[in-house]
């Protein structure tokens, strides 16, 4: 989500699903939603029956998206910002930008342009594979019909500069005028059911639940809320130092247990790995996991089922396997990709042996000597957690209400805080009097609110915030600027702040700063003065169209670390190698050998289909889903499949670049001839897991748990590539060759 | 599906059905279907009359609760009705209502049950040892592994331990293990979605 936040503010989609039926053309980049996310697509189709909008695919795969789209623009993986910037370019040659927009609302407007000066046609054409023609009939089709909304994912992502791509897209749409109105946004569909709720209010190795970051402030905030002395907190670290640095990543924690700890960001390696329903074989360069598998001293997989990490790595001790409940096994909230939180009731009790994920960290901080500070909180302790954890397989209902009730009062930087169980379970009751287009109630006791109560949601009476960055709405129902999270001078000294004229409605007409304090005063005060005010307490600020404090301020094309082209490579070089970046060295330019295409030629990609999802354990498990689509593939044009000798279900071997081992990584598959993909490009599904380089690995499953399908896991042959700033795997551009089995 | 289709035709057969619909009311409609009239036109509301027979002998129509719950497998958010009976989730129900999917779903979330019932579920905690998988307790499970972390921690640090967690987690979940992680002392907990 830095992408969006480095541009917006929050890292978000910026609309919802349900709003795409006010779109009048919807551009879908690196995404496949009618197989990834199928039933976002009836709204979808929804505009482009009722509005004739016009659904524009652009994909180095011709998906089953594609097959509903008016225009399809074939496209080189990895190429996003050139194409994006091509139209930009058209876009300012033509004079169909939004000026007020522009003038009005961002800043870093010049910057962009001289950069986007670089991006004519011809260029953009050469780099991407898509004409001049598709290039000018796509720019026009935007332009014509506004508002229109962009909508990506994991394709234009999962690349080593995903960052400044996600940013490119944001340009567009703010220089389109897309932003802060209904059927306009940056819709990026997120992939899990729980993926936006738990970047939200989870975090990660460099922030602490609802974006604040792990510095010393941000500790102090929670050593507020968590009531337990800030100090206390430093002695759980190994050094203050230690606390404020950005743990390793899921990317690349590998790399913890495998380098020498001189190389790494911390003074020893990792030992213990814990997964928590997640699986391996989505993880990029899986030969290095299996190795780190091995070497670790102690590896905890809590999850539904037996997954990929269990057997994958080749040893003979200190494997703990340990059933977890799935979500339909205990109620919770989740908060879908458009920022809705739904709270979903226990279907059954845990089945068999299983434990909910709370009850299983409950436990383990009674036996590692935290349970009092880990159940507590500045209002009281969690109600319903047992002296003993010893024989809990799940905590009541009003445990898990009071771990959310406990977010209300923590996140308040991002408005996680009029989502009470409450209110959620009586929309729950509710949702026959919601309006399928606005998302908002019409009567009955949740009137005037929003579906899901979209966060921001700033108070326990605030309806939700549906649109975000929306000027015609007051701050109390939802209206907001950019977020003015830059301070109120950019370092050249222009305004941060939006201009006069330019702010919700109901409020002072001009930009304003954030209100002090209002993301750390437990009381909450300053929010509810801001709205008093008719200020949204976040600001009124200016998206970022040059994003000054991270790399490559404005976007710029950096060829794939496996380009197959030496000579973009030479124009478009990726970046600098990096020394540390979370704990561990990431070199770019070292690794981005121009040799490569000599002897791996062909593009490999990947993506999901339908019927499974991530690692897919539990899908691979469900007679129903591996009855529709039962085994492991590569898609292969005709033509290069021809020319390789290679038939339609014959087994194939792909293989891809040495890069950081001795040898070449292989897989071995089946081969599905088509022309989804282009000639160029092989495309892989990544749900399989179980057989490592041409070998099954069925037998390794504790008996009745190998699940009903095994198959190679696309990323044993994904290769090294790292988005500059959140390290996010570059699975959708490398380079392999393949030959007959 | 195939349970509360039974269900609804019991339904039909033991109550009036309220209508505004003066062509469908209850006794007329029985009436015309009595002498094979309107069927067709009557669509999916009209009990198979090959079957009204045998099911108007009234087999008690089993009771199910009934709960609502999101699909886990994308970020879409679908409703999804699950029903139970005797702690058993027996079948699935469109949930028509809700403001997102209006009751429709993908073959994984048609298949939602199966994440929960399927043969495949790990039963009970087990541990790798000396090549083989063994089954334990929970109690032996749990305490091996905090033993273990204890030593790693007195020896190595915090910072010895990883966690991968997930994205499939509730809210809650997610707090709780970054909230947990803070008290262990490390911040190497991610579950990748930071781009």
């Amino acid at each position: 989500m830095a992408g969006l936040a480095n541009v917006f503010g929050y890292g978000a989609m910026t609309n919802s699903q349900n709003d795409i039926r006010n779109s009048r053309s919807v551009m879908i980049i690196g995404m496949n939603p009618a197989e990834n996310h199928p039933i976002s697509m009836q709204h979808i189709l929804t505009a482009k029956e009722v509005n004739r909008a016009v659904i524009i695919s652009v994909d180095p795969r011709f998906t089953k998206t594609s097959a509903f789209a008016n225009m399809y623009v074939r496209i080189r993986s990895g190429t996003d910002i050139p194409f994006i910037f091509g139209l930009i370019n058209i876009i300012l040659a033509k004079g169909w930008e939004d000026k007020k927009m522009i003038n009005e609302r961002t800043y870093g407007f010049e910057a962009l342009k001289t950069e986007v000066a670089k991006y004519d046609p011809d260029t953009v054409a050469d780099i991407t594979g898509a004409s001049k023609e598709e290039l000018f009939r796509v720019a026009k089709a935007l332009a014509e019909n506004r508002p229109g909304t962009v909508i990506w994912a994991m394709g234009g992502t999962q690349h080593s500069n995903g960052t400044a791509v996600v940013r490119s897209y944001c340009a567009l749409q703010l220089v389109l005028g897309n932003m802060g109105r209904p059927g306009g946004g940056c819709d990026v569909f997120r992939g899990h059911d729980g993926i936006q709720g738990v970047t939200d209010v989870g975090g990660g190795p460099e922030h602490l639940p609802g974006y604040y970051g792990i510095a010393e402030s941000a500790w102090k905030h929670y050593s507020n809320v968590w009531d337990v002395p800030y100090e206390w907190l430093v002695s759980r670290f190994k050094s203050k130092e230690m606390m404020e640095k950005p743990g390793f990543t899921v990317a690349r924690w590998y790399e913890g247990v495998l380098l020498d700890p001189k190389e790494l960001g911390q003074d020893t390696n990792i030992k213990a790995v814990f997964f928590m329903g997640h699986s391996t074989n989505s993880m990029q360069q899986m030969d290095r996991v299996k190795k780190a598998l091995e070497k670790v001293e102690l590896i905890v997989d809590f999850d539904p089922f037996v997954t990929n990490t269990a057997v994958l790595p080749d040893r003979t001790d200190g494997i703990y396997i340990m059933p977890a409940a799935t979500n339909y096994e205990q109620p919770g909230s989740a908060t879908n990709t458009n920022r809705d939180l739904q709270w979903r009731q226990k279907v059954v009790d845990p089945i068999w042996e299983a434990r909910t994920d709370l009850a299983i960290m409950i436990d383990l901080a009674e036996r590692l000597g935290f349970k009092k500070q880990f159940i507590h909180n500045f209002k009281r302790d969690w109600r319903g957690v047992p002296a003993s954890m010893k024989e809990v397989k799940a905590l009541p209902d009003q445990t898990v209400e009071d771990v959310l009730r406990e977010i209300n009062s923590a996140c308040l930087s991002i408005g996680y805080i009029g989502q009470t169980p409450e209110r959620l379970k009586r929309q729950q009751q509710w949702a026959h009097v919601f309006d399928i287009k606005t998302k908002k109630a019409e009567g009955g006791p949740v009137d005037g609110e929003q579906w899901g109560l979209p966060w921001p949601c700033w108070h326990d009476k605030h309806p939700g915030t549906h649109i975000l960055y929306r000027l015609d709405t007051p701050a109390s129902r939802g209206g907001a600027g950019f977020r003015a999270v830059w301070g109120p001078k950019a370092p050249d000294g222009e305004t941060m702040l939006a201009s006069d004229g330019a702010a919700p409605v109901g409020g002072p007409n001009a930009g304003y700063p954030a209100q002090k304090e209002y993301a750390t005063d437990l009381t909450q005060e300053p929010i509810k003065q801001a709205l008093a005010e008719g200020r949204n307490p976040y600001g009124n600020g200016r998206a970022r169209l040059n994003a000054w404090n991270i790399p490559d301020p404005v976007p710029t094309h950096r060829e794939p670390i496996h380009s197959p082209r030496p000579d973009l490579i030479a124009k478009w070089p990726t970046y600098d190698d990096v020394k540390e970046h979370y704990r561990v060295p990431q070199p770019y330019k070292s690794m981005q050998k121009p040799d490569w295409v000599k002897k791996y030629p062909i593009i490999l990609t990947t993506g999901r289909i339908v019927e499974l999802e991530g690692g897919s354990a539990a899908e691979r498990s469900s007679w129903w889903l591996v009855e529709l689509n039962p085994e492991m593939y590569v898609e292969i044009h005709p033509k290069l499949a021809n020319d390789h000798g290679i038939k339609h279900g014959d087994w194939v071997w792909i293989e891809t670049p040495e890069d950081m081992d001795d040898k070449p990584s292989r897989i071995k598959v089946k081969a599905k001839v088509t022309r989804r993909v282009g000639p160029d490009t092989v495309f892989l599904p990544y749900h399989w897991g179980g057989v490592f380089e041409g070998k099954s690995l069925a037998d390794k499953y504790p008996e009745g748990t190998a699940p009903y399908s095994v198959g190679e896991s696309a990323n044993t042959v994904t290769t090294y590539g790292y988005d500059r700033v959140t390290q996010m795997q570059e699975t959708k551009t490398t380079l392999c060759r393949i030959k007959k089995a | 599906m195939t349970l509360r289709r039974v269900r609804e035709s019991e339904t039909l057969r033991s109550s009036p059905v309220e209508t505004l619909n003066p062509l469908m009311d209850r006794r007329k409609f029985l009436k015309s279907a009595g002498v094979g009239l309107g069927v067709g036109a009557a669509g999916s509301l009209v009990p198979n009359p090959i079957f009204r027979e045998a099911s108007a002998a009234a087999v008690e129509a089993p009771k199910l609760a009934q709960y609502k719950t999101i699909c886990t497998k994308c970020a879409v958010g679908c409703g999804l009705i699950g029903e139970v009976k005797d702690g058993v989730w027996v079948s699935q129900e469109p949930w028509f209502e809700h403001p997102i999917n209006q009751g429709s779903l993908c073959a994984k979330g048609a298949a939602a049950r199966s994440a929960v019932i399927s043969d495949k579920r790990l039963r009970y905690p087990m541990k790798l040892s000396g090549g083989k998988w063994q089954r334990i307790s929970w109690d032996q499970g749990m305490s091996e592994i905090s033993a273990k972390l204890l030593e790693l921690r007195k020896k190595y640090g915090p910072d010895a331990l990883h966690i991968n967690f997930s994205a499939h987690f509730s809210n809650e979940h997610g707090y709780g293990i970054r909230k947990w992680a803070g008290m262990w002392g490390t911040n190497n907990v991610d579950f990748q979605a930071r781009i």
